[in-house]
């Protein structure tokens, strides 16, 4: 043991120890760091491989099925060579484009960018994940993430080529809703208790409340950051919380939010930060 | 082949490894989920890897899976880097001048480092902040991730083995 005290490594270890301390106090304090973005940027194309790589779907197929479909592909490429030349990209891009179609549609305001789920951690219990897009393509923090179906977050963190999205089951959202039957408002917020089964709760409610099981809670819209009316998800219990004497209703968003691999960001709709706005003025 | 070349093949193969458990850790809907949670891979790597090399290598690895386990949770570094940087450069001290570096050995010492960093997991991210239903997470997805890691360092134990005793200086 003595050696090792009077030995270099001592010494390196302590101030490795050191910097590694200082590291994370300033990557706690400073947003899209050089450190995070430095990974971000090394292991996006790996991340990128692997997650396209995973969409193949082989899941129950057998050697000589998956030997037979690799032979016709070969035939059918060495074919359609010509013609086949990005088609692939195209059709992916298409499907996923496809999903937001309708509510482009309906929303003519927003302004998407479709993205695709890069990796998700195992050590999130909140089934946060990353995205690959990032303020390149004019993603910043604060975004709403939709999926085909309704909100499914936000965007926590954002560097060149990838952004982190905070899900809806997550304890840190705190998004404005409205029961669209009863008119009764809250605030979603996820819990450990409920994220395990793809719900969030619609937290906060007035003791008279009239939310029941069925009813569909949408973004109130009033705070600019999120656009009015985004989809959130379905009542399907009522709770009564007894440490800050309240009601909630337990939601289930629409999309298997645990899952989902295709998401659009709102980059910018009709009265983002408006109220913000007002505020600072 | 030269002690240096073997050396440079063998921290190749660890790269490698890395690598590969990080795509395997990290891929959206890749690794079944038992019990509500997935194993922490990289941890297996640095603390297997560790019982075979010397402080600084130990150290050095121990720091790359932490600071890929951080950065894949949040963005910055932290609980992780630290903690599997300090047990790395102790077990690769241990390895060499106190203790036999073998199965049983690693057996108990994984055993330990799995649930120390684990447990202090639960009580900076889970407890200290506030997380609802702390005990009903333990039980669903701490205590599921504990098991399978340490279960899955014993493979990966025998891999790292392998490739000290191919690429290294024999010290089992």
């Amino acid at each position: 043991m003595k050696e090792l005290w009077e030995s270099g490594k001592i010494k390196i270890f302590l101030s490795v120890l050191l910097v590694l301390v200082m590291l994370t106090l300033f990557t706690r304090k400073v947003e899209n760091n050089v450190l995070s973005t430095s990974v971000n940027t090394l292991t996006y194309g790996l991340s990128k491989v692997s997650a396209a790589a995973k969409d193949r779907n082989t899941d129950g197929m057998s050697y000589d099925e998956l030997k037979d479909e690799y032979d016709a592909a070969v035939d059918a490429n060495r074919e359609l060579r010509a013609r086949l030349v990005d088609y692939y990209d195209v059709k992916e891009e298409n499907a996923r484009l496809w999903k937001f179609y309708e509510l482009k549609k309906e929303h003519k305001d927003y302004q998407f960018v479709p993205a695709t789920a890069l990796r998700r951690d195992s050590n999130d219990e909140f089934y946060s994940f990353t995205i690959d897009k990032g303020t390149a393509s004019d993603i910043t923090t604060g975004d709403p993430v939709m999926g085909e179906n309704g909100l499914i977050g936000y965007i926590s963190e954002a560097d060149v080529n990838t952004a982190k999205v905070v899900t809806i089951l997550s304890p840190q959202s705190g998004i404005g809703a409205i029961d669209k039957a009863s008119k009764d408002t809250g605030i979603i917020t996820g819990s450990a208790k409920f994220a395990d089964d793809n719900q969030t709760m619609f937290a906060k409610l007035k003791s008279e409340h009239k939310v029941k099981e069925g009813d569909i809670i949408t973004t109130t819209g009033v705070s600019g950051i999120y656009p009015k009316n985004l989809i959130i998800g379905e009542v399907k219990d009522i709770g009564y919380d007894t440490y800050d004497t309240s009601y909630y209703a337990i939601v289930e968003p629409y999309e298997d939010i645990r899952k989902i691999t295709d998401v659009a960001v709102i980059t910018d709709f009709e009265g983002e930060g408006e109220i913000l706005k007002r505020t600072s003025e | 082949m030269s002690e240096k070349t073997t050396s440079f093949f063998r921290y190749l193969a660890y790269a490698m490894e890395i690598i590969l458990l990080y795509v395997l850790g990290t891929t959206p809907n890749l690794l079944p989920e038992i019990f509500g949670a997935k194993p922490t891979l990289l941890l297996c790597v640095a603390l297997t890897a560790a019982i075979f090399e010397r402080e600084i290598p130990a150290m050095v690895i121990g720091m790359i899976c932490g600071i890929l386990t951080d950065l894949g949770y949040s963005n910055g570094i932290g609980l992780f880097t630290i903690s599997l940087t300090v047990i790395c450069f102790i077990v690769g001290y241990a390895a060499n001048n106190l203790v036999v570096a073998k199965f049983t050995t690693f057996l108990l010492y994984a055993f330990i480092a799995v649930g120390g960093i684990f447990m202090l997991y639960f009580l900076v991210h889970i407890v200290w902040a506030g997380v609802d239903d702390c005990w009903g997470y333990f039980q669903r997805h701490l205590l599921s991730r504990m098991v399978q890691t340490y279960v899955l360092s014993i493979p990966i134990y025998f891999l790292n083995r392998f490739i000290y005793r191919t690429l290294g200086n024999e010290i089992n």
